[in-house]
């Protein structure tokens, strides 16, 4: 018998099998389940105890990996900043080194090939077991045994062997002298953690281990995750006092933290008004728009400038000093001085942001250890313009003209010294187009009939300023205010935006980019090895290859000899650390390879429906992201409004 | 068997080589960009204060290659990765190592297919019907005010768009949510409860590609329908006295859906690319995200397992476009 399909019969054969390819999806998606979760249905975290934070680096790509010590895995989505536990975290907003799991600093021999690190005693992992110095060995050991580690290769490098003394000290024996070997534990949003040996060991390859459920020292464990990567929950342990956290500050106040993915700005802006979101990180533009509409929110600044200014990163300009002109420190101070700082503040950040004269940030205890101390000479010094003359380019006026502009601009804020300093800084450099001008003359360049510069080819002097394509994060803004000045001052300056900034800076294929004019400080502590070691020349390579120090590719044998010096210094020798880091940035300030602006400056909201006491300026306990290790500090000083 | 030897296996032929030239160039063109995977990884480490030392760099940068399979030439690399392929393997991710790329796209596909696939199947639906009915009744009010709300509509960039319906739906109406895939603590269930919320999630997202991409079906489907009006045959059946609804339904309609179902089989095949913009406004969950990070990093094998679900896509759908034609167009012979 036979059967033939009519056309008829076909095509509803092939409207059903498109109903159920439409409709199978869903069922796929509703059928999926995760690893260790407990069924959960919408609704399931009481709003007035639970804290929503937006994870910072995105949705998270490996939801169900939990193990940091291998690759990226999105540690801000509260491994790092609830979980987890260091031995040491830098707090950039009281300059402060804060012990972890550490007892105390860590005491290095005289020649600094050996060190022994004090642990703090009651401290217990999530799971109830108690940590030691065994922890610490294991997890030494382990990084060194398996290549596919991140900190593999440092450990090789570095360590001959590590010890538990006793339960709670350990001491490393170093391959070679190592004056900041315990720097690789201090946390600077990112470090070297610890990890449990009762879980790692029972791991044939560790480097393969997920690590889930995450287990740490910090005061709260993994309660749920989304499988797609938008949210990771968190909740409080119920031994939360056997954390170092628990054990300094107190109990943590939110029972559930959040961290959740936000796709862009505008929708954070909508949680938050709609009372979804506590903490929103924004624009300059997307804050404004947050505090104009919602009665609920606060920025981090009562009044101008509001945003955050004590992120211990300085902005700026970075030459390539391995392309001319820009290998030529004339050509790089007649560039500083043909920018008026007041107009290039206003237009990068709308006056809001910190100068700073050196390669560091004004804040925490570089103004008090560095800026400071270093304003006479910085009054004194004086660069060549030619013919016998000097000019000094210093300007302590420059935060007074700033302010002067916003509030011309009707911004209304504090009138004194204290307030200028801390919103506007200490100084920065005089705009000083005419010397400017006698730099580039100086240096064979000349103006043609309508004033723009040439170079001394005859050629239109073009500068290309590379940034990335983010056009609101700092690299863009320094970017579009500084080509803004130099075609005022008549060179051919332009953006070049793409999405492979990094790459292109990396290799050496640019003339000036956005990139930090130097390597973040600590931004804690006195000691300036971190920026100053990055112009060490043995980190530089020829353009074309990665350079392994910064991108600027700028060395001297002065600064060479300052960071061998610093090599040499016991890190806890606040004295002497200081004394040669201002030699360092005395040396980076007459060499000018970057132009150092203002201080990285955050836009955060705070929504006060739900939780209040944040770490604003005018109550600055800790430092103020979510995303950093230590907003764990913060959790036991937040007040909850139950919701009223 | 004619149509076997003269049709079937030729066309197949060019199915097939089409697949494997489109893998092969896409194997290629993000090794020619400067993304470099090892490279992306190591920054994003030093950017997030792992411990790095600079002088151990290259160390660890022939550990990574060696870790993401990238040692020898591309011409080696090529045909491990035919190797791997023939097995339905893409390998691991690089830049979220060591997740296995099949995984990656198993749990962001779901959600790419559900939204797209039935946000498709009704605006194409509910787009050729009302634009049918609106370019053969012409002189209607309704169909005169259809088209002016697709004039709108139409113009308008979808992001634009999108943003309005969460501004409007989930902030000053407040019926559905700002963001996500589903709610915050849901955790994927065969439930009821859980379905309803990921339909609740869902249901702006659809909205907006519905919306929009009704709106342009509609506009094509009423021009076809007043061209396929005005024809000869028409007006001869209208003299002829053949009913209204079957002069609509099989003399007009029928013959301006042609073009129509060929758009359908390419947007379907285009499903696999995912769809970004909607994903960035509403928090979505999907395969445009995943592609849009993993060309952003130079992640490789993700890169390639996405665009190979979008080449077999795209040349599938016409395949059986082709194939199935005949059905659509009796004029159409394989004989």
């Amino acid at each position: 018998m036979s059967h033939e399909i009519s056309r008829r019969d076909l095509m509803k054969l092939l409207a059903a099998g498109t109903g159920g390819f439409v409709l199978g999806p869903w069922t796929f998606m509703s059928a999926s389940s995760v690893e260790a979760q407990d069924a959960a249905l919408p609704g399931t975290f009481p709003r007035e105890q639970t804290f929503i934070a937006r994870i910072l680096t995105g949705r998270v790509g490996t939801p169900d990996n939990f193990n940091q010590w291998v690759g990226w895995k999105w540690q801000d989505r509260g491994m790092q900043n609830l979980a987890d536990e260091p031995l040491w975290s830098v707090d950039f907003a009281t300059g402060d080194i804060i012990n972890g799991v550490a007892a105390g600093d860590p005491t290095y021999s005289e020649d600094f090939t050996s060190l022994t690190i004090p642990l703090r005693e009651g401290v217990a992992w999530s799971d109830g077991e108690p940590f030691s110095a065994a922890d610490v060995v294991y997890t030494v050991e382990t990084l060194m045994a398996f290549e596919g580690f991140n900190a593999h290769t440092f450990f090789v490098d570095n360590v001959e062997s590590v010890s538990a003394l006793d339960d709670y000290t350990v001491e490393f024996q170093l391959k070679q002298a190592n004056s900041r070997f315990h720097t690789t534990f201090l946390d600077r949003w990112g470090c070297t953690r610890i990890f449990p040996k009762h879980i790692f060991e029972q791991q044939e390859d560790p480097t393969l281990f997920t690590f889930n459920p995450y287990v740490g020292c910090g005061p709260y464990k993994l309660h749920s995750f989304d499988p797609q990567g938008s949210w990771t929950a968190w909740e409080k342990r119920e031994d939360w006092d056997k954390s170092p956290t628990g054990i300094m500050y107190g109990e943590p106040q939110p029972q559930f933290i959040i961290y959740q993915y936000f796709a862009d700005e505008g929708a954070q802006i909508l949680a938050q008004l709609t009372h979804q979101l506590d903490v929103a990180e924004l624009s300059a533009d997307g804050l404004k728009a947050l505090l104009a509409q919602a009665s609920t929110s606060r920025a981090y600044q009562p009044t101008f400038p509001f945003v955050v200014n004590n992120d211990p990163a300085i902005t700026g300009i970075t030459f390539n000093t391995a392309r001319a002109p820009f290998d030529n420190v004339d050509i790089r101070w007649a560039l500083l001085l043909a920018i008026d700082i007041v107009e290039y503040t206003s237009i990068a950040v709308d006056s809001s942001g910190t100068l700073s004269p050196v390669h560091i940030p004004h804040l925490g205890p570089y103004p008090r250890d560095y800026i400071a101390p270093m304003q006479d000479w910085l009054s004194e010094f004086t660069i060549d313009v030619g013919d016998g003359e000097t000019f000094a380019p210093y300007d302590s006026e420059a935060p007074q003209r700033v302010a002067d502009l916003a509030r011309s601009r009707g911004y209304i804020f504090p009138d004194d010294d204290e307030f200028r300093a801390k919103s506007f800084g200490l100084g920065w450099y005089k705009f000083a187009p005419d010397m400017a001008e006698k730099l580039l003359v100086k240096n064979g360049y000349s103006r043609d009939g309508d004033g723009n510069w040439l170079t001394p080819d005859g050629e239109r002097w073009k500068v290309v300023f590379l940034t990335p394509n983010v056009l609101s994060n700092h690299g863009a803004r320094n970017a579009a205010a500084a080509v803004q000045q130099w075609k005022k001052f008549g060179i051919d300056a332009e953006m070049f935006v793409t999405e492979s900034q990094a790459d292109l800076a990396a290799v050496g294929d640019f003339d000036v980019s956005g990139d930090w004019p130097a390597y973040e400080p600590w931004g804690a502590g006195p000691d300036m090895y971190r920026t100053l070691d990055r112009w060490n020349s043995s980190y530089v390579k020829p353009v074309g290859d990665r350079t392994q120090g910064h991108v600027g590719r700028w060395s001297s044998p002065e600064m060479d000899d300052i960071i061998a010096r610093l090599r040499e210094t016991d890190p806890f020798d606040t004295e002497a650390v200081i004394a040669i880091g201002t030699e360092g940035l005395k040396e980076a300030v007459k060499n000018m390879p970057g132009i150092p602006t203002y201080g990285y400056i955050g836009f955060v909201g705070w929504d006060e429906t739900y939780w209040t006491n944040w770490p604003g300026s005018e109550n600055a306990y800790n430092q103020p992201y979510t995303h950093w290790p230590n907003f764990k500090y913060t959790t036991p000083f937040l007040q909850s409004t139950g919701g009223s | 068997m004619t149509f076997v030897k003269r049709y079937l296996i030729p066309r197949l032929i060019q199915y097939f080589l089409v697949i494997w030239l489109g893998i092969t160039v896409v194997f290629f063109i993000p090794r020619l960009t400067p993304n470099d995977p090892v490279m992306k990884m190591i920054d994003q480490m030093r950017a997030r204060g792992s411990t790095l030392e600079p002088g151990a760099m290259d160390d660890i940068i022939e550990d990574l290659t060696q870790m993401y399979g990238l040692e020898g030439s591309w011409g080696e690399q090529y045909v491990d990765f035919w190797a791997r392929l023939v097995q339905g393997d893409f390998g691991v991710s690089f830049f979220q190592f060591p997740a296995r790329v099949n995984d990656l796209i198993a749990v962001a596909l779901p959600w790419t297919l559900g939204l797209l696939l039935t946000a498709t199947a009704i605006s194409w639906t509910i787009g050729n019907i009302t634009g049918g009915l609106a370019g053969y009744y012409t002189r209607k009010r309704w169909s005169k005010a259809l088209d002016a709300v697709a004039m709108v509509i139409r113009p308008l960039p979808y992001y634009v768009f999108a943003f309005i319906l969460l501004l409007l739906f989930a902030y000053v109406v407040r019926w559905f949510p700002i963001t996500g895939g589903a709610s915050l603590g849901a955790i994927p269930t065969f439930s009821w409860d859980y379905i309803k919320d990921v339909l609740w999630h869902s249901f702006l997202p659809g909205l907006s590609l519905v919306v929009l991409g009704g709106a342009v079906n509609f506009q094509i489907m009423k021009l076809l329908v007043q061209n396929v009006n005005a024809e000869s045959y028409v007006q001869y059946a209208k003299l002829g006295g053949v009913t209204e609804d079957r002069i609509v339904g099989k003399y007009i309609i029928r013959n301006a859906m042609l073009p129509q179902i060929t758009g359908l089989a390419l947007s379907l095949g285009q499903i696999f690319s995912g769809a970004l913009i909607t994903e960035i406004v509403f928090g979505y969950p999907g395969l445009g995200m995943l592609l849009f990070r993993a060309i952003a990093n130079g992640d490789y094998n993700l890169i390639m397992g996405i665009t190979i679900l979008s080449i077999v896509g795209i040349t599938t759908a016409i395949l059986i476009l082709d194939l199935t034609y005949p059905l659509f167009d009796p004029r159409v012979r394989y004989t």
